[in-house]
Parts: structure tokens; sequence; C-alpha cells
């Protein structure tokens, strides 16, 4: 792990924990409704000030707290087309099955590549230390899975080359 | 299946089908090959006489270069006398009069886009042999709407060009890699013999420049093969040249989309890995105490998933 | 010439059916089998449990090592079959639903590129599905061929309904409904499933466990009773199947047809000569009974089956009363057969008296029991069988290719590009050939 990564994730990691506050809160707004504070913004006093950790300017991490919700959104590392292509395509492929992830946002916030919204009703149905862990997992693994898509299509590339040139040889 | 074969698996197994089958039955069928090309196999007179007719896109284009000569040469005898309708070429079978290798004949059949085809490349090796002191003439073949395939003959060698167009982003992207990899192949010592390929995005190569009409956007690409006289001199090496060429655009989508596929099959099992993780936040419910009926009675849920009693 | 013949492919449980619409029969009829390399190797590592912590890690390597192309070297088809021995052979269509993606994308990419041989860019493409299809699937199906293949629009059509429009072409229907009862008999199944409108009814579906591959066990049970010569075992399983498909019919009353069986034996009982597949011997097997009693257990189940016992003009004629009331006479009048196993000879005949029989007797009763006095208006049965029985599903997917209708009615790239793959949850209904 390459020396800014492990501080990076690490607060990320705290930052997430310190977030994942939550308790069930009922709109203000709204009459018996329950929506998540953080997706609504009608009630300031439930929310709590964003926090952006960056690594880079290109991979950095929004986290939005509020009452009982909190708002995760991941900017992923794309250093050149072939990376933005993958992870764009990587995490439409992702919100595509939100419906199985229960806490994966179908859509990210503006100027971020993907975004998880957890609210009271996940954390309590699901450990909170665990879903930090996910969230840190994916994180890691997202870089590690577009890099690796990138190898194994130049990798192939190469080898559709040589084998259609070898014909003529 | 890396490459992909210059015959049409469809034709020679719809001719066989007809050519084998004992009674002689009505036809009609149409097929299609790569590149717009299409097909149409119909018996309309009588039972016995199979109509098997082809139509190119870019067929006049190809008569200009002799694609007719071609079909004279390979299928002269079976060349019908009337031309069908819609259709450029026609040939006829008589299904009693068929000879003893039927099988090769619908091979040869199978192989007619690619012979049709190859009239430009044939020419422009003929002009080579002739010894140019001038470079010999471009020729053009719209083989695609908004693609087109160039070819000239110089004294040293032939040089193919083929415009490329991904009408995606994606494609473009991986059409890049792939394209700068064709580029850089080329120093491997293995293949130290191939045709040196070019390719320039957006930038039409020198020998076109000077065509009106050339698109000029980002999702244009030029490939420019250098056919050095090893790729043409000897006949078999030139035949196995001119079906190898042709079917580089469609190798090159073909394996386009076999990497979306791996893509898509790689995002599956990535999917999957990250749902366990998420899974493993939910807390275990098997082990929860077992559940109540309203009866009074536990209640366990069997293993074994019962089937409803007809 | 503006536009290339839509691709219309029909991947089912155990065939899948491709070729161009426009034509009457389907270019290629290959099982739906892919054989690959990973296939051992890759569900090994995933059998044993490991730890939660392992797990992604060893899968990941797993990936990482395929950086090549080993997911190219596969075969599909005939071949599948033929290169079984050194390929790990999988089904990726269980009960007509895609179970495996991975292996079904990759047997279109060898479907489209190989044996169809056309640039998908350039098509449209309709493809079929079971009823009651999660619209997930239709979703997952969707991604692929816009995505993978970039293809130029997508029909996605239920196979009962498709079958339906296969009907029209038949002299015997008069109007193009797609009103009507479909029996889709192939090698595993039997389904009845009631349609309205274009629309299934999918609480009223029902299956029949009973279908081809039954019909030929039965007919090699009967000659492993019956033969004096024996058959040679490797090959008793082939005679039967040739016997069931060249030989059989369904009779309308089994105690006559034993009795002119008996009375002219030259006239009825037939021989089948066969090959013997290693010696190369040829022989000859005596056909009797078998020609009538093997599609007879559609009718009399209990032949065969002890735990299936309803014969199917009754499945039919339940399915029809279970579904909407207002329905009820258009399902009786459209009653379309297709799938192989339907091909029999007199099959629509025997079904339609069946049927009719059971109707008759139910308005009879009704009758009877008012004391006679209402009347009830006859109900119209008709069974429609026709010539393009054995590839229905594909043969209506080719009409409706070849409408206008379908480039209309078919979701194009830029829609796909506009809303994303949840378009294709919602196919409309074709409403004629015109």
């Amino acid at each position: 792990m390459s020396n800014t990564l492990r501080p990076y994730l690490l607060a990320v990691r705290s930052t997430l924990t310190a977030a994942l506050c939550l308790e069930n809160f009922a709109s203000q707004v709204v009459e018996k409704h329950n929506i998540p504070e953080v997706e609504a913004q009608t009630t300031k006093e439930v929310l709590l000030n964003p926090v952006v950790i960056s690594r880079n300017e290109n991979e950095q991490v929004l986290i939005e707290a509020s009452v009982n919700s909190v708002r995760v959104s991941i900017r992923i590392k794309q250093a050149d087309d072939i990376e933005r292509i993958l992870c764009h395509k990587f995490t439409r492929f992702l919100t595509q099955r939100a419906e199985s992830f229960v806490i994966l946002r179908r859509k990210p916030i503006k100027g971020y590549d993907i975004s998880f919204l957890i609210t009271n009703f996940h954390s309590e149905m699901m450990f909170k230390h665990k879903l930090v862990d996910f969230i840190i997992q994916f994180m890691e693994e997202v870089d590690k899975e577009i890099s690796e898509m990138k190898l194994s299509l130049n990798a192939r590339a190469r080898i559709v080359a040589e084998s259609y040139l070898s014909q003529f040889a | 299946m890396i490459l992909l074969e210059a015959n049409s698996y469809i034709i020679e197994e719809s001719l066989l089908q007809r050519f084998t089958s004992e009674k002689h039955e009505a036809v009609d069928i149409k097929l299609v090959d790569f590149d717009g090309v299409t097909y149409h196999l119909s018996t309309p007179t009588s039972r016995t006489e199979l109509h098997f007719s082809m139509a190119a896109p870019c067929f006049n284009e190809l008569v200009s270069y002799g694609a007719q000569d071609i079909i004279q040469r390979e299928y002269g005898t079976y060349l019908a006398s009337a031309t069908e309708q819609g259709y450029h070429c026609t040939f006829v079978f008589d299904l009693e009069k068929l000879p003893a290798d039927i099988t090769a004949l619908a091979k040869k059949f199978g192989m007619l886009k690619r012979n049709v085809f190859a009239a430009p490349f044939e020419k422009a090796f003929k002009e080579w042999e002739t010894e140019l002191e001038e470079p010999g003439t471009l020729m053009t073949i719209h083989y695609r709407e908004e693609e087109a395939i160039y070819l000239r003959a110089n004294q040293d060698r032939v040089t193919v060009i083929f415009s490329t167009l991904f009408k995606e982003e994606m494609d473009r992207i991986f059409g890049k890699v792939f394209l700068q990899e064709f580029v850089d192949a080329r120093r491997l010592p293995s293949i130290q013999n191939a045709p040196q390929v070019l390719y320039s995005n957006r930038e039409p190569p020198l020998e076109i420049r000077h065509l009106p009409n050339l698109k000029d956007d980002e999702s244009v690409g030029y490939v420019t093969f250098v056919l050095f006289p090893r790729h043409f001199e000897h006949p078999d090496v030139r035949e196995k040249t001119i079906s190898d060429i042709q079917l580089f655009r469609d190798y090159l989508h073909y394996h386009i989309k076999c990497s979306k596929a791996y893509m898509h099959s790689r995002m599956r099992a990535r999917v999957q890995d990250f749902l366990k993780v998420l899974n493993r936040a939910k807390p275990d419910r098997s082990s929860t105490a077992e559940k109540k009926l309203a009866s009074g009675r536990s209640f366990r849920p069997s293993p074994i998933s019962l089937r409803p009693s007809t | 010439m503006s536009r290339l013949a839509p691709v219309v492919i029909d991947n089912g449980t155990g065939y899948t059916k491709m070729g161009f619409a426009g034509n009457t029969d389907p270019q290629f009829v290959i099982p739906t089998a892919i054989a690959t390399r990973d296939a051992g190797s890759a569900s090994a590592p995933n059998l044993p449990k490991k730890p939660a912590f392992l797990s992604s890690a060893a899968s990941s390597s797993h990936l990482a090592s395929k950086r090549g192309i080993d997911d190219l070297d596969f075969f599909i088809g005939d071949e599948a079959l033929a290169n079984s021995k050194t390929y790990g052979l999988s089904y990726p269509i269980r009960h007509g639903q895609i179970e495996n993606w991975d292996h079904m994308e990759r047997y279109w990419e060898q479907s489209i590129f190989k044996y169809l041989r056309c640039e998908p860019e350039d098509h449209f493409f309709l493809l079929t599905e079971p009823p009651l299809n999660a619209p997930e699937n239709r979703e997952n199906t969707a991604e692929i061929f816009f995505e993978s293949f970039n293809i130029q629009g997508l029909y996605i059509a239920v196979q009962a309904v498709l079958a339906l429009a296969a009907s029209w072409t038949s002299g015997k229907s008069t109007d193009q409904t797609l009103t009507g009862t479909v029996i889709d008999s192939g090698d595993g199944v039997t389904h009845v499933i009631p349609v309205a409108e274009g629309y299934v009814i999918g609480s009223s579906i029902r299956h029949i466990p009973i279908a081809g591959r039954d019909i030929t066990a039965f007919v090699q049970q009967l000659l492993r009773e019956h033969q004096e010569i024996a058959i040679p075992p490797e090959d008793s399983l082939d005679v039967a199947r040739r016997i069931k498909e060249q030989y059989s019919y369904v009779c309308p009353d089994i105690v006559k047809e034993f009795k002119k069986f008996d009375q002219e034996p030259h006239k009825y009982f037939k021989q089948l000569d066969a090959v013997h597949s290693v010696t190369q011997k040829s022989y000859k097997v005596d056909v009797g009974y078998e020609r009538f009693l093997a599609p007879e257990i559609f009718f009399n189940p209990e032949i065969v089956s002890s735990d299936f016992l309803v014969p199917l003009p009754e499945v039919v004629d339940q399915v029809i009363q279970t579904s909407p009331i207002d329905t009820r006479r258009g399902l009786y009048k459209n009653i379309v057969l297709s799938g192989g196993s339907t091909m029999f000879k007199d099959f629509g005949k025997r079904l339609q008296r069946d049927i009719k029989r059971l109707t008759d007797q139910r308005l009879q009763t009704s009758e009877d029991m008012s004391g006679g006095s209402h009347k009830a208006k006859p109900i119209d049965v008709n069974v429609i069988a026709h010539k393009k029985q054995r590839h229905a599903v594909w043969f209506g997917g080719s009409l409706m290719a070849c409408t206008d209708q379908f480039y209309s009615f078919s979701h194009t790239k830029a829609e796909y590009e506009e809303y994303g793959p949840s378009i294709c949850r919602h196919n409309r209904v074709f409403n004629s050939l015109a």
C-alpha cells in the first residue's frame, strides 16, 4: 500500500464511523414522513457540515452527515481515457444493480463517480463497523479492479494484434 | 475462436442443405454477411433450379476494379443469364446435375463475398507486377456507409488504408488501444515480416489527404497497412493476404465486442464479491431463536424445500 | 435495401433457433450448450467454503490469472458436444431462463459472429423469453446486446405470443387475434399458456411433466417388452426416437385401433430399417402398437406416470376455466400448438374432440340444472395445427420482425442510452401483421 493510501483510508474510516451515529427522525416538514434528511436538505438544524477527504485532486471522498442518514460519495482515480471509460462503465454496472446493494445510490452526486446513502434503517439492520468495512474495501478494490481491467485490455489487444499479424508472417 | 474465417458458414450450410435434400422443396431464404452483403436463395422457376443471388452496397465500385472478371473466372459455369432484380449477380444450380463433390461447391460459394471483394486487391497486385514508375491509381471502396478502404500500388509496396469509425465512446477508446497494439506488435521478432501498420486518429494519411468529403471528427481514424512484395509475390500467399486483410475491420470489431463481454463477466464477478462483503454486515439471522407459530408450536424452516402437494 | 434483415434468436432450454427474419425456417438449430475451458476450474474454487476474508482475495487472483484471452477458447452448439471430452460442457439456460450470463454472453457472441456471420451494429434483434420472465432478466439481456454488441434495436417477445402469431398463416385461423391458448411441448416439459390480447395470463399457466423425452422413453420401454430381435442397447434410444418421429400418430380410440391392428396386421405394422452403430450391420425393427400408443400418453397419462394423471385436454380445459370469464370463449376458439412434440398426426383433431366433449358436457349439465329454461350458446373449440409448428416460436418471431411495426416497437439504441436498460422491461404488443 502506498504511503498516502493508508492515511487516506484511515481518515475515511474514522470520519465515516463518527458520521454513522444515526437515529430515527421523523420529518419536520411533512407529517408522517420519514425521509433521509441529507437528501431532503429541508431542515437545516439536523444537517452536519459535509466533510471532504482528499488524497489528491482525482481521489476524493465527500461525506455528508445528518441526523438520520449519511451520504458518501467517492471520486475514483481516472488517469486517462481508458480508465475514465472503464470507471464509468463499472459504476454504471453497479448502479444498475443497486437493488441488491441496498445502500448504493442510483445516481452519484454531481462531481463524484459513485454515491452511497446509509440511513438509520440500514444501520439498524446491519452492523455499523461492517458497513464501514464495506465502504473501505470498496474503495480499495475499485481502484485495483479498474487498473486490472486496463491491464487485461492491453494484454488482450496485444494478443489480438499479434495473432492477426502473425497470419502474414 | 480468435480469428474469423473467410468463408461464410451460414451459406455453406444453407447450400449443402439444399444440395443434399432428397425432396426438392421450394426455397426462399435471405441471408446477410459482413459489410452489408445480402444473399437470396430461391427457386423461382422450378424446384430443381436453385437461384443464388448476391448484392453488395459497393458492387459498382468493385466491378470497376474487375469483380466481374473474378466472378466469371471462379463461378462462370454457374452464372445465370439474367440477374435477379435488386441483386448484383445471380448463379443457378441445377439440383439434378450437381458435381460429385458438393461440399467443395458449397465451400466455394461460401467464399463468394471474399472473392468479389478481392477484386481491387488483385488489381493492385497486378499493377505492382507491371513495375510501376509512378504510384498506381488510388482505388476506393465504400464498403460500409461511413467507412472505406483505399488501395494504391507503389513501386515497392501496396498500401491499404482503412478508415475506421467508432460510433460509441467505449468502442473508440478500446479501438484506440487495439490499434496502438497493431502498430507496436511488429516489434516482436516473430512477426517482423508482417505488414507495417500505421494508425492515425482524425488525420488522414498523405495518400488520401487530397480526397474530398473526408470526415473530420474525433471518431474517425485511419489504419494503414503497408504490404511488401513478400506478402503478394507468391500466388498462395497472395490469396491468404487478401482473405486476411479483408476481414480486418470485422476482426477488430469482433474483438472489441469480445473485450466488452469479458469486462462484463469481470464486473459480474466483482459485483458478486462486493455483495458478499456487504452481506457480511447483515447479522446472521439463521441462528436466532426458533420461531413460534400462532398455535404455539415451534417452527423450523426445513432445509429441503417441500414440493406443494398436487 | 435500406435496412438489413433483423436477426431472430430463440434461445430455448434445449435448442437455440436462430436466423434472419423473413425466412420461414431458422438457419441454425443448435443445442444451447457451451464448452469452455474454465467451466471446471472456475466453479471449483467457489465450491469449498473458505473463510470470508479469504474468498474475495482468492477470486480476485483468479480473475487476474485470466489476463490472456482464454475466454475466447470455447465452442457452442454441436461443436460443444463434440468437444465435451476436453472442455467443460454447460447449459446456460435452465427451465427457459438464463442462469449463467457469462456463458450466455459468449454464446451470443459466437452465434452472431461465427454462425450468423453478421455485424450486430447493422441489425435489429428479436429475442424471445419464457412467460413470467423476470424483468431483471430483460434488463440484463438489453445491457449485453446494447453495450457489448452495439445493436441498433431490440425487441424481446414472449414465446407464447410468437407461437400465436405463427398460427396466423395457417388457413384455419380467420382473424389475426392475439388471444388464444398455446400448447407448447418441447423436449423437457409441456406448457399450457393462456394469452389474452397479447398478454400472458400468468396465474393460469399450467405445466405438464410429459414431453418428447418421456414419449421416447415410453417407446423404448415398449420395444424392450415386445421385440423378439434384440435392439442393441446403445442404439435403442435412437431407434425409439426415430419410431416416434416417423411412424407415430394419434388414434381416435385405442380399443378400436388395437382391433384394427389385429385384424389387418400387414396393413398397420411397419418395419424400420436400422443400422447397428458399432458393427454397421443392418437389422429390421417391427413397429406395432407403439405407433399409436406413444402419443397416447398425453391423453392417458396413467400409462406411464403414476403421479401425474390429468389428461392434456382436461388440463387445457382447466386452464381456460381459471382464466378471466370474458376471455374464455376466445381461448377455446384459438388453441394453438407449438413445439416438436405436438407434431403427431391428428394430434390436433383428437385434442379438439376431447375438449369439445368436456365443454359440451358442462353446458349440458347447466342446461339440465336450469330445467331447460336456459339455452347456452355452444362453445366454439378450435385447435389449430399448422406447418410451421415445430419452430413456431421462431417463425412467429420472423413474421413479426418483418412488419413495419417491428421497427417502431423495438427499443432503439438511442432510447437505451437515454433511459437505460429499464426501457426493455416493457415491450409493446403487436396487433397485426399489416
